[in-house]
């Protein structure tokens, strides 16, 4: 199968391959999660019948609400589907859009996506959606700094904030992976991911404690196909955040490096099953810990903050 | 489509790379002690932190050719990671800090700062630290000089850490963890120095063990507490 896919066809391929194994992912989380409490769980294939069962399910909106509420999950949707253009998904070269925007390019597309979501639910006025949006964007606050320091480290060690060329100097050399920054950088950037794709020691992902929920808490109002797109919006963001640490930062093997199609198949399972790898560990973080109190979110974003200012210390100071 | 340079800072060695990410390893030892509030959490993460500098001195032992250094990394491990540890336990299970009694419990003294606040200052703290050192510009033929950067900071942040806390037990071990960070910067500058000196330094370490053993006695002993807070005035 020597094959060359054309170019445009493998971006497209990025933004596919994010949209169509995310719910997968989310599935096969909440399964291993249940097997490890000793429970059945839901079939690993559970979220694409929610997903279907949703788009055909009366949409409504809470009376008084405006058009934002109608439009947001249109809005997010569009900006989790952007983002797979601007980051290695697949392939090991820049593909033509890639350069589009580097790592704070996509940060901010992900941010927009989340303030339309937290827009729209104070739109609603539903308290919960509200109180939702409104720790949404307290702790998302707080988890900033920690991002940009860990650009700050990817650019101290590239030179650029191009996420490809932080790919391309880990695989590198071995020298690239054992340094201190590098590692550093990568451990807070899951911490933040954690708290990003709410799960256990930020907020219980699924249930219904309202009074812990943070992010799960702002689509309380939308129903039927708007809900649809913010779940499957959900479940894209988390999958794109798992690539991000992934392909960048943790293990950027198994990536295409030609256009040829077989490479690209391969590239394609091999995100699938690292992607799925991780959720086997997300899963048992989830199973290990407690939820911290809502008070105790600042620690944890202390610990993410403190890692990623020692990996710019070590770097800019140490030379590690 | 290629425009893809790899780093444009030099990577270090791997194994230069490893050493450091031991020694910051020794520093989120150090971190990790703020964030305990079991008194014997602080006492493990003391013990895993001085196991740490142990492996740290093989490395340098094994890769320099200093076989003084594996004496001295096996006597460390021997007494920082497992004498002292086990002396603490049974000091404060000797007074009873591991019963259900809340006045007696487990728990660390509440810190003048909230946990956050103070992992804040001492992130301030340990970068003065690193820029002090890397202002003073010292190589070492053994170790990268992040190492050096490190043992400073994990000084400076073990003060903090006696600062900051108020119970007699959390001093002793910012105390210890001191000592450890002392160790560190002794292991970069002068890991030739000669055997006996190091073991002097740390029969001197087993003195202080001793007088803070007395101390943790003798203030439980009179206001049946760990706590500090209410030590506010002098006596002639």
């Amino acid at each position: 199968m020597s094959l060359a896919l054309p170019i445009p066809a493998i971006q497209l391929c990025q933004v596919v391959t994010i949209a169509v194994a995310a719910p997968g992912v989310s599935g096969l989380i909440s399964r291993v999660e249940a097997r490890l409490q000793g429970r059945t769980g839901p079939r690993v294939l559970q979220p694409y019948y929610d997903l279907a069962k949703l788009f055909r399910k009366e949409a409504l909106a809470p009376e008084g609400s405006s058009w934002v509420f109608l439009a947001a999950p249109f809005a997010a949707m569009t900006c989790y589907l952007t983002v797979p253009l601007l980051i290695p998904v697949l392939t090991t070269f820049g593909l033509p859009l890639g350069y589009m925007g580097d790592i704070l390019g996509g940060g901010f597309i992900l941010s927009l996506a989340s303030f339309m979501v937290a827009v729209a639910a104070l739109d609603s006025g539903s308290p919960y959606a509200q109180l939702g949006a409104s720790r949404a964007k307290t702790f998302g606050a707080i988890t900033e700094p920690v991002v940009l320091f860990v650009v700050f480290t990817v650019a101290l060690v590239t030179g650029t904030d191009l996420p490809y060329a932080l790919a391309a100097t880990v695989r590198s050399s071995s020298g690239q992976i054992v340094r201190p920054a590098h590692l550093l950088a990568a451990a807070a950037l899951f911490m933040v991911i954690l708290y990003e794709t709410g799960r256990i020691p930020v907020e219980t992902h699924t249930g219904t404690t309202e009074f812990g929920m943070i992010e799960e808490a702002r689509p309380f109002e939308h129903s039927g196909p708007y809900f649809a797109l913010l779940r499957w919006g959900s479940a894209m963001k988390q999958l794109i955040l798992y690539t991000i640490l992934l392909n960048v930062f943790v293990a950027p093997w198994g990536l295409a490096s030609s256009a040829r199609a077989s490479s690209v198949l391969i590239a394609i399972a091999a995100l699938i099953g690292k992607a799925a790898a991780l959720g086997v560990v997300v899963a048992v973080i989830d199973n290990s810990f407690a939820k911290l109190r809502l008070f105790k979110i600042t620690e944890f974003a202390a610990g993410a903050f403190l890692l990623a200012v020692l990996g710019v210390l070590t770097l800019y100071l140490g030379g590690g | 489509m290629s425009g893809i340079t790899a780093a444009t800072v030099a990577a270090p060695s791997a194994l230069s790379g490893g050493a450091s990410v031991i020694a910051v390893g020794v520093l989120l030892a150090e971190f990790g002690m703020f964030r305990q509030a079991l008194l014997r959490d602080q006492v493990r993460l003391y013990g895993a932190q001085s196991a740490l500098i142990s492996v740290l001195a093989v490395v340098v032992a094994a890769t320099r050719h200093l076989p003084d250094l594996y004496a001295l990394a096996a006597l460390s491990f021997a007494l920082k990671a497992v004498v002292v540890p086990v002396v603490l336990h049974r000091l404060l299970r000797g007074i009873g800090v591991t019963s259900s009694d809340p006045r007696w419990s487990d728990i660390a003294g509440s810190g003048a700062l909230s946990p956050a606040s103070s992992v804040l200052v001492a992130i301030a703290v340990a970068a003065f630290g690193f820029f002090t050192v890397s202002a003073l510009g010292i190589r070492s033929p053994v170790l990268p000089a992040t190492a050096l950067s490190v043992s400073m900071a994990v000084v400076l942040v073990a003060f903090v850490l006696m600062i900051v806390r108020r119970d007699v037990v959390s001093q002793a071990i910012g105390f210890l963890a001191l000592e450890n960070g002392i160790s560190l910067s002794a292991l970069v500058v002068a890991a030739g120095l000669p055997l006996i000196l190091e073991i002097a330094f740390l029969f001197d370490l087993l003195v202080a063990v001793m007088v803070f053993g007395l101390l943790i006695r003798v203030h439980h002993g009179r206001t049946e507490s760990m706590s500090t807070a209410d030590l506010t005035r002098l006596r002639g």
